[in-house]
């Protein structure tokens, strides 16, 4: 059996391949293999430090990194001496102040900011509240719009316009300041600010923008495969509409909504780093990517960039990586429909 | 004019599908389209009409729209449609799913869209099972792969796990074929069935729905506009033409003795093997009729190579030619005197085929 190797430029294209006994093994290979991979690397290392932010041996909690302990303040000591360190391997950068007693000038693989905090620690503490609020917003935005636009598509009719109507106003509206209204709206100011807010207002916030054009992706899905034969097969064989619904049409709109999905992930981050930014998002101490890229800005002008950038670059390879996978999940989906 | 296709009808039996001035309009911007236009006509157990007619003749809108799954919006229907005794026409939708699977069920002309393509095909078969007939998994499926026996699919139990893709065009059909036949309707609606598949795979179908049809006394609706598909494998054929019924006879008395210009224009169009290769194809000039504005009279007259003042302003009736099953609708059927002076003219000038035709 000989290994056919066939180099394909287009990847929609590319047939999948049946593999029956006999037949020679032909192995396909697809252009964007590599970055496909380094984008599923990122987002599965950032999962796990986010996850195990607090233990993993990568993640620098206490002042082991500095050669002297005096030239350390973390999260744990809380010490007074605040010293803003580049990363490592940031040569061409000085520490705003040399650290007393001549200790390390570079420090971790981002760098402290202002309080003396890792950066590289607290942008996966950070990813966090980010990752959560993004994925449970479009989770929840994901599932009423999968059902409204489900139900607008397959019935059409009065339901329909209705339906779309509600879509357009919630499209008019502008999303920036419903999502203010809902923070301030939903938060208890009467608690003190430094107590932990809740999540579920600015997820609220975030479904709520989230629906309409999502409802308008799955409605339009749904109309493209409830005229098609087999639809109509399945009426004719005395099939209910909620049975065409979920059996007929919604395994079929599942790839598409998977790309919606991690789509709307990518800009839900990005949604919320920015609400971060303004001072809506989650109260201090947790860091958010938003919140660290906004600590930073006031000491750009110090020559201190890396506060503001390192977290900015985390959110950017995160966001990039999601939209990567994204991509190659559609053009895959892709594939299989111009065949079956 | 219906009151005679009904003496005629009345003669048989208790037929099983009764169908009386069946009308089905959809209202669009452009008008009113009158698709089915008072098609009347009864069909017994057991028997197989084939309804041949051009693209936009209205077929498969009146197969559906006996069974009722068009779409309510925007359509209206009328007449009545009675099935084993009862009228179905103003059942709700409720009460049609009853009949849909169960009594009557429908294949459709490209089994390569009307298979789900990500449910496994013994799911696909088996789901009517379980919902129309209470079975259990496992005796649906059992069922099911005795379905695939019947519909004489190679290698059944693999493809009871298998998708719509991993089959060939004529499989496909199988399957559909399969699925219809699954909770052993009374009538089957096959909607162009073989339109989409390879010659041989045609002959191989039709040969399938016949030998299903005999086994179950079922009776079948084949909707085609090959005259060809609907010769071999009918009792009875009925031609439509512009949303109306135009000639309805026994396949042998359609094809020895036919009435309507249209019905002859329809057969000589068939290219003939035995013919000297150059020779020209005879077609049918002009286009379908707008079914917005249908002609006035006859509305095949502005295409008859016959047609006569009076088919251009008087609409043809049904008429009952010698047998008494057999209709048609035409002021000069073919061998009356008109028609004969009219065929020699047309002979005289030489063609002897179409004039102009290109």
């Amino acid at each position: 059996m000989s290994d056919i190797e066939i180099v394909e430029d287009d990847v929609s294209l590319i047939v999948p391949i049946i593999d029956e006994a006999g037949s020679p093994k032909v192995r396909v290979r697809r252009r964007g293999r590599v970055t496909k991979w380094l984008a599923i690397g990122w987002l599965t290392f950032i999962v796990v430090s986010a996850i195990g932010a607090n233990s993993l041996p990568y993640i620098n909690h206490s002042c082991d990194q500095f050669e002297s302990k005096l030239d350390c303040s973390t999260a744990l000591n809380g010490s007074l001496k605040k010293i803003e360190l580049p990363p490592t391997w940031a040569f061409f950068a000085d520490p705003p102040k040399e650290p007393v007693g001549g200790g390390a000038t570079h420090v971790g693989i981002m760098g402290t900011d202002r309080n003396g905090y890792d950066i590289f620690a607290r942008a996966m503490l950070g990813a966090r509240p980010s990752l959560t609020i993004a994925g449970l917003a479009i989770t929840f935005g994901l599932a009423i719009a999968t059902i409204l636009g489900m139900i607008a598509g397959y019935f059409r009719g009065w339901v329909d316009v209705l339906i779309e109507n509600i879509t357009n106003v919630l499209l008019a509206f502008p999303a920036l300041l419903l999502v203010i209204f809902c923070v301030t709206f939903f938060t208890d100011n009467t608690q003190s600010a430094a107590s932990a807010r809740p999540l579920w207002p600015i997820i609220l916030a975030l479904v709520i923008v989230s629906i309409p054009p999502l409802t308008r992706l799955v409605r339009a899905n749904t109309i493209s495969y409830a005229q098609r034969d087999f639809v109509v097969a399945a009426r004719s064989l005395g099939a209910k509409g909620s049975r065409i619904m979920f059996k007929e049409i919604l395994p079929n709109i599942v790839p598409a909504l998977v790309s919606f999905a991690l789509t709307g992930l990518a800009l839900l981050i990005v949604a919320e780093g920015a609400l971060a930014f303004l001072g809506l998002s989650v109260e201090a101490p947790t860091p958010t990517w938003g919140k660290m890229i906004s600590a930073g800005t006031e000491r750009l002008r110090n020559d201190v960039w890396w506060i503001s950038l390192m977290p900015a670059l985390t959110m950017f390879l995160t966001v990039l990586s999601i939209n990567l996978l994204g991509d190659v999940l559609s053009q895959r989906f892709n594939t299989r429909e111009a065949i079956a | 004019m219906n009151t005679r296709i009904q003496a005629a009808t009345r003669q048989i039996d208790g037929p099983l599908l009764k169908v009386t001035d069946l009308r089905t309009h959809f209202r669009t911007e452009r008008g009113l389209v009158r698709s089915v236009d008072g098609v009347s006509f009864s069909l017994d157990r057991g028997k197989a009409l084939g309804i041949v007619g051009e693209s936009g003749s209205g077929k498969t809108v009146l197969s559906r729209s006996i069974m009722g799954l068009l779409p309510s919006r925007n359509t209206e229907r009328s007449g009545s449609v009675i099935f084993e005794g009862a009228e179905i026409i103003d059942r709700s939708l409720k009460e049609r799913r009853k009949i849909w699977g169960r009594e009557m069920s429908m294949i459709f002309q490209d089994p390569m869209t009307s298979l789900n393509p990500v449910m496994r095909v013994g799911k696909q078969i088996s789901e009517g099972l379980s919902i129309h007939l209470g079975m259990d998994k496992q005796n649906a499926r059992e069922t099911a792969l005795k379905l695939l026996y019947d519909v004489r699919i190679p290698e059944p139990e693999k493809r009871l796990d298998q998708y719509a893709f991993e089959l060939s065009g004529g499989m496909r059909q199988r399957v559909m074929i399969a699925i219809a036949l699954a909770c052993g309707p009374t009538i089957l609606f096959a909607d162009e069935p073989t339109t989409a598949l390879d010659v041989t795979v045609q002959a191989q179908i039709l040969e399938l729905i016949g030998d299903q049809r005999r086994d179950r006394n079922m009776s079948v609706i084949l909707v085609t506009h090959d005259l060809g598909v609907v010769a071999g494998h009918t009792d009875e054929i009925a031609v439509m033409y512009g949303g109306k019924l135009v000639e309805k006879a026994p396949t042998r008395t359609l094809f020895a003795n036919m009435k309507m210009p249209y019905t002859e224009a329809l057969l000589r169009s068939i290219p003939n093997i035995e013919d000297p290769s150059h020779t020209r194809l005879n077609v049918i000039t002009g286009r379908p009729p707008d079914l917005v504005n249908p002609p006035q009279g006859c509305r095949f007259s502005p295409r008859c190579e016959y047609v006569q003042p009076k088919c251009v302003t008087e609409e043809p009736p049904l008429l009952t030619a010698e047998h008494l099953d057999h209709v048609y609708a035409c002021w000069y059927p073919v061998g009356s005197p008109v028609y004969r002076e009219k065929r020699a003219q047309l002979d005289r000038q030489g063609s002897g085929a179409t004039v102009g035709a290109v």
